[in-house]
């Protein structure tokens, strides 16, 4: 009986979804963040943790199409064809964003549209994507404002009438109506209460669960990236010092900078 | 026999950066394997390691040397080199770790908890339902509790509450760390029988057990880890 297998072999998908190549992204001299590379596949859920000034934010966006990074690649396959997101046009890119892949940001006023309605907000993706039936529509907003727990009766109002736990969660069912395969989230939880942001980290780990999406999740909080996240990515002074699967690199840390990290905090 | 757990030359050194760069030994050339149908006892006094090994026979714990093969859909799989979507359908469908403590998620139901396992390895919600059900049951839980979320539970209710967990649906690798720490007698002896019954049906068990009379009623062989122990 032979008995090395190669862990490729097991493939349970034939190809990563978003394959990172020696991204860099530089400020003048000052380094945002330098050589990232890794492969993220269906279903998976990566956390990059690191504390403030880490480059974690930096990446994100590099990696989520908003900032192009001055080195390296970043391939998306979402079609027929792996697609280089900063090769093809603006348009196209844009397009891709819309469609394939969803944004969540730290603040709900980034990523919703304050005059506009709860429904309206939802509804608006479904639009982007091509959907013209209004009554459709309106019923598909109407379970999604629902399974993000907000009550039926609110889907006229603004969200600027809505709390702080409210508009993020609109944001995430806006981001999340029209089904994207690869979802990017900066910091989902913060300047929530800690009874809200418990509510919203269940609510998150279920619909990642049960969509099998893909996201990229950037925290400085480790309970938040041991809850939600399958890998993590620790960085420092712009760099990844050490990754791999989130129990491991929580429990048994090796680099120095990750024991830190993880011998701050009391319990997670 | 089955072979499910190969372990060759494994070692375990902790190296603490933020003290000194102090390195704690745990242990050298560890070289053991389990049979389906098999529970292992891991022996040896506190501090010996036995937690760790069986931390690092999970793929929680990085070993800094060696090579474990675990036996995934019929085929011999390191897990120590394994990438981390590999671990996760090892540990999705092979390997199952039951500690004593439940790791509590706010809001969901100890129904739900239960019922997890079986949705992950594609049963109906029904037949989820009804096999959670009896498994609550069997361990005493009382059926008022079995809607509520966890949190305020006692200890001996959330430990239950883990086994039934992990029992429900059993792996056929079970790693089993000290199950009845806080239990009664009666609860400590349904889960004796628990044991028994996955090894019987197949599955291969690892253990650690204080507790001398569940020990004896559990294991079939013994692993003495003292003796993997380095030299300081």
């Amino acid at each position: 009986m032979t008995l090395h297998v190669a862990p490729a072999e097991l493939a349970l998908e034939p190809a990563p979804l978003l394959s990172v190549t020696g991204v860099s992204r530089f400020y003048g001299a000052r380094i945002g963040c330098t050589d990232v590379s890794f492969d993220l596949w269906p279903g998976e859920v990566l956390g990059i943790v690191g504390e403030s000034g880490s480059g974690k934010s930096t990446l994100l966006r590099c990696l989520a199409g908003i900032d192009k990074p001055d080195e390296g690649e970043v391939l998306f396959r979402g079609g027929a064809e792996p697609l280089d997101i900063y090769s093809v046009s603006e348009q196209e890119r844009r397009r891709l964003m819309r469609t394939a892949w969803g944004i969540v940001h730290q603040n709900p006023r980034d990523g919703l549209r304050m005059d506009v309605t709860a429904g309206g907000n939802v509804g608006e993706r479904l639009m982007d994507r091509g959907d013209r039936h209004y009554g459709q529509i309106r019923e598909r907003a109407l379970d999604w404002l629902q399974r993000v727990e907000i009550a039926g009766g609110r889907i006229d109002d603004r969200p600027r009438q809505f709390s702080g736990g409210m508009q993020q969660r609109l944001q995430i069912a806006r981001v999340l109506v029209s089904e994207p395969r690869l979802v990017f989230m900066d910091e989902p939880t913060g300047g929530l209460d800690v009874s809200v942001q418990a509510r919203l980290l269940d609510l998150l780990r279920v619909l990642v669960r049960d969509l099998g999406l893909a996201a990229i999740i950037v925290t400085h909080d480790l309970a938040v990236a041991r809850l939600l996240t399958d890998r993590l990515m620790v960085m420092k002074d712009g760099r990844v010092v050490e990754q791999g699967l989130t129990d491991q690199v929580l429990d048994d840390p090796h680099h120095a900078y990750t024991q830190l990290l993880t011998s701050a905090v009391l319990s997670v | 026999m089955t072979t499910m757990i190969q372990v060759e030359n494994v070692a375990k050194t902790f190296t603490l950066h933020n003290q000194g760069g102090a390195r704690l030994p745990v242990f050298d050339n560890v070289n053991f394997s389990v049979e389906a149908g098999e529970a292992l006892v891991l022996a040896g006094a506190s501090g010996a390691g036995k937690s760790s090994l069986l931390r690092i026979l999970y793929g929680n714990y990085r070993p800094t040397a060696g090579s474990i093969h675990i036996t995934h859909a019929g085929r011999p799989v390191d897990i120590v080199a394994a990438v981390p979507r590999t671990v996760l359908d090892i540990r999705r469908r092979t390997l199952g770790f039951v500690s004593q403590f439940l790791r509590v998620i706010p809001r969901v139901s100890a129904l739900d908890i239960v019922r997890d396992p079986l949705l992950a390895r594609g049963a109906s919600p029904e037949e989820a339902s009804t096999r959670a059900k009896a498994m609550l049951a069997r361990l005493n839980l009382p059926e008022r509790l079995w809607t509520l979320a966890p949190a305020t539970f006692s200890g001996g209710e959330q430990q239950r509450v883990n086994i039934a967990r992990s029992f429900v649906d059993p792996s056929p690798i079970m790693l089993i760390d000290e199950p009845t720490a806080s239990l009664d007698a009666a609860n400590r002896d349904v889960v004796v029988e628990l044991i028994a019954e996955a090894r019987t049906a197949g599955s291969a068990i690892v253990g650690i057990f204080h507790d001398e009379a569940v020990r004896e009623h559990v294991a079939t062989r013994y692993l003495d880890i003292t003796s993997f122990r380095k030299a300081a």
